[in-house]
């Protein structure tokens, strides 16, 4: 080998570096701001007393109940884009002919690449009481007076769910089709009906595209700042307001840094009971459907939590799936 | 032609209607672009005004030159960042490349609007405390905004694509006694191109797309185009913004259509290239 020999990460580094400057560093910046406190009036903050105090405030009655709204949209947001995407996901993969599939990924793609915000004040011309929906359903004597959803947390919730949704179908797509037809014709030729099927076979072998539905879906979400501004007014308030305004219009970049540390806290601890509450659901379920082929090694545990998919599994040749009951 | 069930019924109609519902806030802009009443929520008639009152408005033109602008450049160094990381983790990973993909993972999961409420103090206290001048300049702090998540986005599908390719060519080139910077640059490259392009027309759409980051970070005089539409929402929405974005909706269309012609070329399916796209 000829030349100086450089380090195996030499093409990562210009990334890195940009990366700690532009990110890591402004980020604990915030984190050490959180622990300062806004020194009169003028002043946005000081870190020469630290405490936790800001935290406490962070949830005091006042913003805890954001708090709560912001984690109700978010479950809601994200049960609601599982709901709707999982049947779409599977339409695409297993029902729609294979042509037709690259225009409907493309077609699921093009909201997905509009702008945000634009995409989101089309729904305020929808919901708007003097827009046309509103028009439609007094016509159709659906609704007495005008459309009354603007500038509440349904209207939040239905942007959210509109917003998130492609984030949801796309990984679903990639799990349904990667599950491939012969492994559900193997089933239903040892007995199984199609929802058995389906519940069996197909939808366990999707959970990594579950997963990462749920999570692409979930975390973004919950730190949403254009919806809720677009769409909630004074009664869908979100935690992206409530931080953005303590750095806009409050200068309380204490406080406002403090709920940015709360918003990531709470998120990622929602994720990890979310995750635990689903792996101990599962468990008699996965227990039970479990065929172990020869000895199981003593270290390994019933059953791993997380994402060992498919792919994962093919490594482990002594436990597999078992499609129909014995 | 077997008798269809009535689930494979329901799914149809399912998926047609998300189809649909995915739609619709767009048809809803698209068709506002035609209104020539004064506000965008009401409609009064179909006509062309909206897209002639573009060219006597010099503020809507120079946020959407801001943007065309940001993006390009934004693209480019996300690209450039990007690539360098994805073909390192691809092809020399090792115990670093654990650390690296959980920074870019940390990168991705963090809200904008932390990103965004970070990136103001820090490039105040860089422009202003250390006297920087560049971080002041409205397009540079745009640029720094916007790249964050993209050299993320870049990255992932560089390497995703270098992976699913193994290195036998790039040992085949050193066997025939090719230099390491020619094989990088006659194999290695050429292998992650269609990743590359990908990767740069996503950087673009993902920058004119950004208005958290973009709206704590400006500087007036320098306001991107969902700056803009954000500041007119309070002041109330007129249809010249139905119409500018009915024009950008078609350049990203253009993009898009760009990104799926390269993909196919270098033979990816569809799925391969939904997964691109979502950087799985």
């Amino acid at each position: 080998m000829r030349g100086i020999r450089l380090p195996r990460f030499a093409l990562a580094l210009p990334a890195w570096a940009w990366l700690v400057v532009f990110f890591v560093a402004p980020v604990a910046m915030v984190v050490y701001f959180s622990f300062g406190y806004k020194p009169g009036i003028f002043g946005t903050h000081a870190t020469d007393v630290l405490s936790f105090d800001r935290y406490g405030e962070a949830l005091s009655p006042t913003f805890f109940q954001t708090f709560t709204n912001t984690l109700w949209v978010g479950l809601a947001g994200t049960a609601l884009c599982l709901l709707i995407g999982l049947p779409a996901a599977y339409w695409m993969a297993v029902k729609v002919p294979p042509s037709r599939r690259g225009l409907l990924l493309a077609l699921v793609m093009v909201p997905f690449w509009t702008n945000f915000l634009v995409r989101t004040i089309g729904w305020q011309v929808i919901l708007a009481p003097e827009g046309w929906l509103s028009s439609l359903l007094q016509g159709i004597g659906l609704t007495d007076g005008p459309l009354d959803i603007l500038y509440t947390r349904t209207a939040v919730l239905i942007g959210v769910v509109y917003n998130y949704l492609p984030l949801m179908i796309l990984p679903l797509f990639v799990a349904f089709d990667r599950v491939g037809g012969p492994l559900r014709e193997a089933s239903k030729d040892l007995g199984a009906g199609r929802w058995r099927t389906f519940t069996r076979v197909t939808l366990p072998l999707a959970r990594p595209g579950v997963i990462a539905g749920v999570l692409l879906v979930f975390i973004p979400l919950m730190g949403d700042y254009i919806t809720a501004t677009v769409l909630g007014g004074a009664r869908g308030n979100m935690v992206g307001q409530l931080v953005a305004s303590q750095f806009q219009t409050a200068q309380n970049w204490a406080l406002g840094s403090a709920m940015a540390v709360m918003l990531i806290l709470v998120i990622m601890a929602t994720v990890a009971v979310g995750g635990l509450i689903v792996w101990l659901a599962t468990m008699p379920f996965r227990l039970r459907n479990r065929l172990v082929l020869g000895d199981e090694p003593a270290s390994a545990p019933a059953g791993r939590s997380g994402d060992d998919g498919p792919a994962a599994g093919g490594a482990e040749p002594v436990r597999t799936e078992q499609g129909v009951s014995a | 032609m077997k008798q269809r069930s009535w689930s494979d019924v329901a799914l149809n109609v399912w998926g047609v209607a998300v189809l649909v519902f995915l739609f619709l806030p767009i048809l809803v802009i698209i068709v506002s672009s035609f209104n020539t009443g004064r506000l965008l929520v009401a409609w009064d008639s179909f006509g062309f005004d909206a897209f002639g009152a573009i060219l006597t408005k010099p503020a809507i033109q120079d946020a959407v030159m801001v943007s065309i602008q940001t993006g390009l450049i934004a693209a480019l160094l996300a690209t450039l960042l990007g690539t360098l990381a994805g073909i390192a983790m691809a092809r020399h990973p090792g115990r670093w490349a654990f650390w690296f993909i959980g920074l870019l993972l940390l990168v991705s999961v963090t809200p904008e609007i932390v990103d965004a409420v970070a990136l103001l103090p820090w490039l105040v206290f860089l422009g202003q405390d250390l006297g920087i001048g560049l971080f002041n300049d409205g397009i540079a702090r745009l640029v720094i905004g916007h790249s964050l998540f993209s050299v993320a986005v870049v990255s992932y599908i560089v390497r995703a694509r270098l992976i699913g390719l193994e290195g036998q060519l790039e040992e085949a080139s050193a066997d025939l006694y090719a230099r390491p910077l020619t094989t990088f640059r006659r194999v290695t490259l050429p292998l992650a191109m269609p990743a590359v392009l990908a990767g740069f027309l996503l950087s673009f759409t993902l920058s004119l797309d950004n208005t958290v980051i973009a709206a704590f970070v400006q500087v007036s005089g320098t306001t991107p185009w969902p700056v803009y539409v954000l500041s007119a929402l309070r002041s109330g929405l007129r249809p010249e913004i139905a119409a500018v974005s009915t024009i950008m909706l078609l350049l990203t269309l253009v993009a898009l259509a760009l990104v799926a012609v390269v993909l196919r070329r270098a033979g990816d399916s569809a799925t391969q290239i939904a997964r691109t796209m979502t950087g799985n």
